[in-house]
């Protein structure tokens, strides 16, 4: 913490910046008082269900004792998740999802974000129809999807009539959960273009105009504006998008219901089906727990990256 | 990073940015006054006991369905002064869980009108009252099916009004096309007219092929047909069943894409005119008459001598925290249990009354498309969901088994693993 | 980052007389053809919603990848017919609009302090916040029922947008925090001399350089309520009661979907988010690239 702060400080240059820094130094950051409300709020509404939600994962709730004592009993649901067998296929569905929803959405983001930067009227009907669709529930934006990718569908006619076969997109058992996650990454992209856009208009024209003045192409304004600029964001974007692929279930619920068979089981889907088909709580409330254990790993690799490249900066 | 300048100490720019500050002091008001105004206008509770509040899943879109609800409103209404009856309605997937958490904080509605179906779940999550002793004083209670009686470990919960069931509806104009004269009544009969069928140009049949409870509820007669029953779950039989779907799936007569149906969507895709046959219900019979551009007819389900079908329908319990149960059970008997309520959701939505002298009403057997319904309850009807199932295994094996179903037809797996898998899975389902 | 920044106020600090709008409309071959692209990816679904809104539903799966139909309005002449399009649309308002403003309220402090304090803590806080986040809502639903129960929150509106405010925290302070962190130390530090204390620094400095940040999380959160309905569903009881998400998660029913109804709704519900989005971009693109510091 003093080293950072120290560095920073310095950095800055400021024959004048002594008295901030020595009030730093003080072992209480008066700072932390603005994480007070926000612990407030959370502690009372977030972090009660949070908890529950671990408590089931260790005791047998059914819809039979949810409103009863829970009996406790250890790792019973996974070990139970495990043997149903369920678990593996649906980890590597999540896997498969999460990253094709991730590469794509950050993509997908940034060039959309690029691609409306200097459009006038027509970037900014544009970005409002992404955003219309994001706003969209998914239930449907995926019943769209559902519509267009049928048999009878807008996109197999297309195919139908310049002579290619029609495409199973959503009842092959390995199309389908690409074509999900496609429609995912399209449903993601507007919200990650518009804080891309955001993080790019924070860089003043000025530096633009430097870098046209220098002669620079466009691939090295990408490349050493664009890029350095949104990096902060990008790795807030790529946790966000994680996690929402992570915990992205209506998309399937809605389009193939896990179907066919289990060959697009997430691991929220599964959670879902076992805690509100099945109606076993406890075993959806470990699975559930077994995906916020995937990406706090990744929350804590990101938290580090992010401390270490605030430290260097 | 390029580009940059040096930094330099600045006068930061302290007097505009006021207006910011303004702003937000202007945000927090609103939010202030905004909290204080949505407690003021904050909805009342329907907790005066001379309202009865009724919990459902139909939607505004489902008129035949809404209306009825409005004229058992009125009904009640009529015959007891000073009663409201509140219906509420709460979408199909919500239902539940709202019910139940609403249970936990020992609230709810006086009335639930679910699927008959989930009544062991409804009633394990402890959201609905035991109606025991009221149907015990109940004059009627002697007409009433036993199938739409819903009991479990021994107390009663819920009854049914009406009972929903599936039929074979055919296309007369495609079947006319692919020379066939009258709708299949057997298992081979059928095959034989779909492979007529698909040779004369047309599609063979539309069901639903989900992966859950509907696909369950729809793979329930061809299982049965085979020889399965969940009292004795054998993997040959359900392979047996299992080989003659993906059969029809290879040939061309049902598209895999029924993997992605529900009820509904089947029965449109017949609606548009080029498939022969759909497995569907009698709630169906409104959708048919509106949209069904071609001459249609209804039989029972083509099954053997072992086929059954599941009497289904809405189940109506008293919600466990209702604040007059007993005018709530009034409510019950004046409406979905009496003969005029009956025959009012008969000419509603086309439901088989769940009385014996409702269901004889003359209208039923006159009636062309209620007619084949009512005599595949009195041939194939089966108690929904089947009690060999235990009840706290209702959902787990509708999942089971319409995962099963969906995986065959989708030709992920096997006919023969598939019911080894699934014949295993249900071994613990059953008592 | 962090020059970049100090860059820009540095010059308008100084005076600088011109900082012109943005070019417009100079987009290079490469960003016109990704234009194009994303107006037929995302074009043509909201074609087909508007076109199946004006359908009949008997049309709907016959004519599924057609555009020929006979056009009804009849799927809006319903909604409106229906008592509860404009409480609903009250409703959304109130829940969406004080939602953010108390997301922002408790936010953007926490975010700051996150941005500025460093430390174990703040690591821990970030995977805490980051794991609240990965909660799904269906399993929130429950326990927040039982706590609304007790506090008599159920079947109001307060209860749903502290709900909402629960889930949306997380979330906008995530995203706030990079948007502080590149506000440079420097100019709070030039600030502290002139006398003023942490909140002024941070309100009449901090809060002006990062309003890109703030108003593009403000418009984010607003769109998340807007389309809300988990919550409104659950913890409203009287449907009367109930905002245009919860109109339109009604529509999906255990016997299938009334199309045209659905589709019909979704337009008119993204009717105020498009007319709020437009006046947000017009804010997002001038008035704040230029206004507040100018």
């Amino acid at each position: 913490m003093t080293t950072m702060t120290d560095t920073r400080s310095t950095r800055a240059a400021s024959p004048d910046a002594a008295p901030l820094r020595r009030r730093r130094r003080r072992r209480f950051d008066r700072r932390w008082l603005g994480v007070l409300p926000a612990a407030v709020v959370l502690g009372a509404l977030a972090f009660y269900p949070l908890a529950q939600l671990v408590r089931m994962s260790v005791s047998a709730v059914t819809s039979a004792t949810l409103s009863l004592d829970w009996a406790f009993v250890g790792a019973g649901n996974w070990i139970k998740g495990w043997q149903e067998g369920d678990l593996p296929h649906a980890i590597v569905n999540t896997l498969v999802f999460v990253v094709i929803v991730t590469v794509l959405g950050l993509v997908g983001g940034l060039v959309a974000a690029i691609a409306l930067r200097r459009a006038g009227r027509m970037g900014a009907l544009l970005l409002g129809l992404m955003v219309f669709i994001w706003a969209l529930p998914p239930v449907v934006n995926g019943s769209v999807w559902k519509f267009l990718l049928a048999d009878a569908g807008l996109i197999n006619s297309v195919l139908h009539s310049v002579g290619l076969p029609s495409v199973p997109f959503l009842f092959d058992e390995h199309l389908a959960l690409v074509s999900v996650a496609l429609v995912n990454s399209w449903a993601i992209i507007p919200f990650n273009a518009l804080v891309f856009r955001a993080a790019i208009l924070g860089i003043p024209e000025e530096i633009f105009e430097a870098a046209q003045i220098d002669g620079a192409r466009p691939a090295q304004e990408l490349r050493y504006v664009l890029l350095p600029a949104v990096r902060p964001t990008s790795l807030v974007l790529a946790v966000l998008t994680v996690v929402y692929a992570f915990r992205s279930f209506d998309f399937i619920y809605v389009m193939t219901y896990g179907g066919p068979g289990k060959a697009t089981n997430t691991l929220p889907f599964l959670g879902y089906l076992q805690a509100f088909v099945r109606n076993d709580y406890g075993l959806g409330a470990s699975t559930a727990v077994l995906a916020a254990a995937f990406v706090l790993v990744l929350a804590v690799v990101y938290a580090r990256s992010v401390r270490r490249e605030e430290l260097e900066s | 990073m390029q580009f940059s300048a040096e930094p330099r100490p600045l006068r930061p720019p302290l007097r505009r940015p006021r207006r910011l500050v303004r702003t937000i002091a202007a945000a927090a008001a609103l939010a202030t006054a905004a909290l204080g105004l949505a407690a003021c206008s904050s909805g009342g509770s329907s907790g005066s006991s001379k309202t009865i509040t009724v919990w459902h899943y139909f939607s505004a879109s489902e008129k035949a369905q809404v209306g009825l609800m409005d004229t058992y409103a009125k009904l009640f209404e009529k015959s007891n002064p000073g009663v409201t009856v509140d219906n509420v309605y709460v979408p199909y997937d919500q239902i539940q869980s709202k019910v139940t958490a609403a249970a936990n904080a020992h609230q709810g509605p006086d009335i639930v009108v679910f699927n008959g179906a989930e009544a062991g779940t409804y009633a394990l999550a402890n959201t609905l009252l035991p109606i025991d002793s009221y149907l015990d004083s109940f004059a009627d209670a002697s007409q009433l099916s036993p199938s739409t009686i819903h009991k479990v470990e021994g107390k009663t919960y819920a009854v049914q009004g009406y009972v929903n069931l599936l039929g074979l509806w055919y296309n007369k104009d495609v079947l006319a096309k692919a020379g066939i004269a009258n709708p299949p009544t057997t298992m081979d009969e059928l095959t034989a007219d779909l492979a007529k069928v698909k040779a004369a140009g047309a599609d063979g049949i539309t069901l639903c092929g989900l992966p859950q409870g509907q696909g369950e509820w729809q793979a329930y007669p061809w299982l049965t047909d085979a020889g399965f029953s969940y009292q004795d779950p054998s993997a040959d039989a359900l392979a047996k069943a299992f080989t003659t779907i993906q059969d029809w799936v290879g040939k061309g007569y049902l598209s895999k894409e029924a993997v992605t149906w529900d009820q509904t969507v089947p029965f449109q895709k017949w609606e548009a005119g080029n498939v022969a046959f759909a497995e569907n219900g009698n709630w169906q019979i409104g959708s048919a008459k509106s949209d069904a551009k071609f001459n249609y007819g209804v039989v029972p389900m083509p099954l053997g001598p072992d086929g059954k079908v599941y009497l289904g329908g809405e189940g109506e319990g008293i919600g466990k925290y209702s604040k007059n149960p007993a005018l709530a059970w009034k409510y019950l008997e004046q409406t979905y249990l009496s003969t005029e309520g009956q025959l009012d959701a008969l000419k509603a939505v086309g439901s088989i009354p769940s009385r014996t002298d409702a269901a004889a009403d003359p209208s039923i057997a006159a009636d062309p498309l209620l007619k084949p319904f009512a005599d595949s309850i009195a041939k194939f009807g089966a108690s929904y969901p089947d009690p060999a199932v235990k009840p706290a295994s209702i959902a787990d094996l509708q999942l089971a088994v319409g995962q099963a179903w969906s995986g065959v037809i989708g030709q992920q797996s096997s006919p023969k693993d598939a019911a080894t898998q699934l014949a295993s899975k249900l071994a613990g389902y059953v008592s | 980052m962090s020059a970049i920044a100090v860059s820009r106020v540095t010059e308008t600090a100084e005076g600088a007389p011109r900082r012109g709008r943005r070019r417009v409309g100079r987009s290079g071959p490469v960003a016109i053809v990704l234009q194009i692209l994303l107006f037929v990816v995302y074009g043509i679904p909201i074609l087909w919603i508007v076109l199946t809104s004006f359908k009949d539903s008997a049309d709907v799966i016959g004519t599924q990848a057609s555009f020929v139909f006979t056009p009804t309005l009849d799927a809006y002449v319903r909604a409106f017919q229906g008592q509860d399009l404009w409480p609903a649309l009250e409703q959304s308002l109130v829940i969406s609009a004080s939602t953010t403003a108390l997301v922002l309220l408790v936010a953007i402090p926490c975010a700051y302090a996150l941005a500025r304090v460093g430390g174990r803590m703040v690591t821990i806080a970030l995977a805490l916040l980051i794991v609240l986040q990965m909660m799904p809502q269906t399993a929130t639903v429950i326990p927040l029922f039982q706590v609304f129960g007790t506090w008599g929150l159920l079947d109001s509106t307060v209860g749903v947008i502290l709900a909402d405010t629960a889930l949306l925290v997380p979330f906008a302070v995530v995203l706030l925090r990079p948007f502080f962190r590149a506000v440079p130390i420097a100019l709070e530090e030039s600030a502290s001399i002139d006398g003023a204390g942490i909140v002024r620094r941070f309100l009449s400095i901090v809060l002006p350089v990062a309003r890109n940040g703030v108003a593009t999380t403000a418009t984010l959160v607003f769109l998340i309520c807007w389309g809300e309905f988990l919550y409104a569903i659950n913890f409203l009881l009287s449907p009367g009661t109930y905002p245009l998400s919860a109109l339109l998660a009604q529509q999906v029913s255990a016997f299938g979907i009334d199309w045209p109804a659905l589709m019909a709704l979704s337009v008119l519900t993204s009717l105020p988010i498009l007319i709020l989005f437009t006046a947000t971009y017009r804010l997002l693109r001038e008035g704040l690239t230029v206004g507040a510091v100018k």
